[in-house]
């Protein structure tokens, strides 16, 4: 090897090799199909690091905290054994046995705001924006925010722009799960204002085992748009199963007997504002409506 | 020597696996390498460039530089293709359907064994959108036909049990989700072609299955329909979306201005902004029952949206009447005869009959009258008002406040639309101006609509 003859080896050609290799890396792998997990955790954003922490390292251990929560919860069961004596949650057995509707959130006031939260796709690195409030003369809320869909740049994540407010889960005394009873109802009845965009309606139902804890049943709900309310009524047999985002291919109705939550949820993909006035949400019996569920149970939909 | 030839190659191996940063990165430590230790660069570099040649990362491409000749230099500027840069190459000259076919032409019929088809397919499908074929499911068919038919197809049990050319599969689920995305139903063709390429019982099919299930389900469901090609014209826009809000089919639409321009003696050009109103008879009505003390409000603008396109919109209202000044008005027996309007039957229901809904409306005053203009200060709603007033002459002694937002794309709270009013009892004195910047907005927002 003679030293000229290696002088002349032109390391920029090599470097510029190298360049091309990195144009053509991008194409190759194009896409990550997202893993599947035997187990399904919470979402964890690609590039976050693990939590490492034990179940007990997170509880808050406080004094105040306990005192505060010692008057709430024993005001929630005394609440709890007194109605009792008037009759099945709270109300007079004749009332409860003909109870044709139920007016089940309503707006009246900044605390009837803290039985919900919202949420955006600010959770998994986009860009969309969603906050509440109460409407003009405080009688309703009013969500409002702007959508993007520009997907986070994490290399994983393909889709985005969604914006959610979703009911919190109502709590008994000492923090056990309470659920709505809604099974002698068959219609959930809104009033909103919307801006013409399509909203998606989500009912989350307790569910027995731990891998059915994100089914959700959804439905739509188009909104008109214009100065005037609208109101909504939507059977509960329209509801249809979906888990994680995917609708499944076998179908349950939707029991009404243990309901969580309710959300709405945007994602149209038309970039900007969006508003959405509810003024009340509600159940009611429809007599018109016989239909159970409006989708096939009789056989897998996807035949196999 | 030996040792540092060993680390080389380590390195050159992460070279290949990894990302192209480290490929840099381990590029200009050859570099820094090559003016300290000559002689072993000299060895490590074949060694790069043999690694470089096998490695599965360039498989597809042939053409990777293994020699440092002047001809191979030559030849290699001509042949190295990627699949993104295939699309690039054609996009510099025009981004049609005939040019994206074209590609997919030159790239079936490149190579018999269709090498490298999955990554074809997945550039193809980003550059769909750039190319304006997103929504052309002749376009997809094409793109699934890019796949080799009868290989991928399962043969025995073993194959048909495990994820056969998973993929391959996966491939074709995108496409198919990409479709499902953009709102696309396939045809018979798409099965067709995916039970020649996968099989009966493969994901794609399935896919392909759920899909013809859920999507003509919910075809139909939005009881307020959008076409998908929304008029070009802004005044036949405004009477679509004024028609939609309206949500009365007695309602009728006065066009007060068109658009047009003018130009004044002085030479400038004044653009005129269309201004289309709506009103119904009920609100006409309602209107004429307004006690003329009480002022009305023009609000505005508040978004409509249609489809991906935002329109804005202005009302006229007033508050809620006072509860002591609301009259409670008799049905009129003889309005109509046919159909009497009030009931007084005492059908004895039963204790479960009752089905009132015992939630008051809100009652946040009556709107009068709607409009959308695209320009949205108040001279042009002016305009408005006066050209209402020829209907409803109560206009002209109700004092008209106008209380526009500062922005259209601009949310404001409650606070903001207390304080950004300014009360004047005659309508010719008002002072409160949009700003030049809410112009500006309706202008761009005039310009995205035409363009759409």
């Amino acid at each position: 090897m003679s030293l000229p003859k290696i002088t002349r080896l032109p390391s920029l050609r090599l470097l510029s090799s190298i360049h091309q290799q990195q144009l053509l890396l991008p194409s190759i792998t194009p896409l990550t199909v997202p893993r599947r997990a035997v187990i399904q955790g919470e979402y964890r954003r690609p590039g976050q690091p693990k939590e490492d922490k034990f179940p007990w390292q997170k509880i808050k251990f406080d004094l105040t905290k306990g005192l505060e929560g010692i008057k709430k919860h024993f005001t929630l069961l005394k609440s709890e054994f007194s109605d009792r004596w008037v009759g099945p949650e709270g109300k007079p057995i004749v009332e409860h046995m003909l109870e044709q509707n139920r007016v089940v959130w309503e707006f009246r006031g900044p605390e009837s705001l803290e039985q919900w939260t919202v949420s955006s796709d600010r959770e998994i690195g986009g860009q969309s924006e969603v906050y509440l409030k109460l409407g003009k003369n405080n009688n309703t809320c009013f969500l409002y925010g702007t959508l993007s869909s520009t997907p986070p740049r994490d290399g994983e994540t393909r889709y985005s722009g969604y914006c959610t407010m979703r009911s919190k889960q109502a709590l008994a005394s000492f923090d056990r799960k309470m659920h709505y009873d809604w099974s002698s109802f068959n219609t959930l009845h809104l009033r909103v204002r919307g801006d013409g965009r399509p909203w998606m309606i989500n009912i989350a139902a307790e569910t027995y085992f731990s891998h059915q804890k994100d089914d959700m049943y959804g439905y739509f709900l188009y909104t008109r748009g214009g100065p005037y309310w609208q109101d909504v009524k939507i059977p509960f047999s329209k509801f249809f199963l979906s888990h994680r985002g995917r609708i499944q291919d076998d179908q349950h109705p939707l029991w009404l007997d243990k309901i969580n939550t309710i959300g709405f949820t945007l994602g149209d993909k038309a970039d900007g504002a969006f508003q959405l006035e509810i003024d009340f949400i509600g159940v009611c019996k429809d007599y018109a409506h016989t239909e159970e569920f409006a989708y096939e149970v009789y056989k897998r939909n996807p035949e196999v | 020597m030996k040792c540092s030839r060993c680390l080389l190659q380590l390195q050159c191996v992460s070279l290949v696996g990894h990302s192209a940063r480290s490929a840099a990165r381990c590029g200009a430590l050859l570099q820094t390498a090559s003016s300290s230790q000559p002689s072993v660069l000299h060895n490590a570099q074949h060694q790069v460039l043999r690694l470089f040649h096998t490695s599965p990362a360039c498989a597809k491409s042939e053409h990777i530089p293994a020699e440092f000749d002047h001809e191979n230099n030559k030849k290699r500027d001509k042949s190295l293709i990627t699949h993104d840069d295939l699309f690039e190459r054609v996009a510099q000259e025009a981004k049609t359907k005939a040019t994206f076919n074209k590609v997919v032409d030159v790239f079936t019929k490149r190579d018999i064994r269709r090498r490298g088809h999955v990554e074809f397919i997945y550039a193809a499908l980003k550059k769909m959108p750039e190319f304006g074929v997103e929504r052309d499911l002749a376009v997809y068919n094409k793109l699934l036909d890019v796949f080799p038919k009868e290989v991928f197809v399962p043969r025995n049990f073993i194959q048909r049990m495990f994820n056969h050319y998973p993929r391959q599969q996966e491939c074709g689920v995108q496409l198919l989700e990409q479709m499902e995305n953009y709102g696309i139903m396939p045809n018979v063709t798409t099965k067709v072609l995916l039970v020649q390429i996968f099989g009966e019982k493969s994901h794609p099919m399935r896919k392909y299955q759920r899909i013809m299930y859920w999507f003509p389900k919910f075809k139909h469901i939005n009881p307020f329909p959008v076409p998908q090609q929304l008029p070009e014209d802004p005044v036949d826009l405004a009477r679509f979306s004024l028609n939609r809000i309206a949500n009365d089919l007695d309602a009728k639409v006065t066009i007060y201005q068109l658009p047009c321009t003018d130009v004044t003696e002085s030479g400038q050009e004044i653009k005129l902004p269309h201004i289309v109103g709506i009103q119904s008879p009920d609100q006409m009505e309602l209107l004429a029952k307004h006690n003329p003390s009480r002022p009305v409000f023009v609000e505005g603008p508040f978004p409509l949206w249609l489809r991906r396109t935002c329109v804005y919109y202005y009302v006229l209202r007033a508050d809620p009447t006072p509860p002591e000044e609301k009259v409670e008005e008799p049905y009129d027996p003889e309005r109509c005869l046919d159909y009497p309007l009030q009931l007084d039957l005492d059908l004895d229901r039963d204790l479960g009959d009752d089905e009132s809904f015992d939630v008051e409306d809100l009652d946040e005053g009556p709107v009068f009258a709607m409009c959308m203009t695209s320009q949205g200060d108040q001279a042009t709603l002016n305009q408005w008002i006066s050209g209402l007033q020829q209907n409803n002459p109560v206009l002209g002694q109700v004092p008209t406040v106008f209380r526009l937002d500062t922005g259209p794309r601009e949310l404001q709270g409650p606070a903001d639309v207390e304080s950004g009013h300014t009360r004047r009892p005659e309508p010719e004195t008002q002072t409160q101006e949009g700003p030049p910047e809410e112009e500006s907005e309706e202008e761009e927002l005039r310009r995205s609509q035409r363009m759409k």
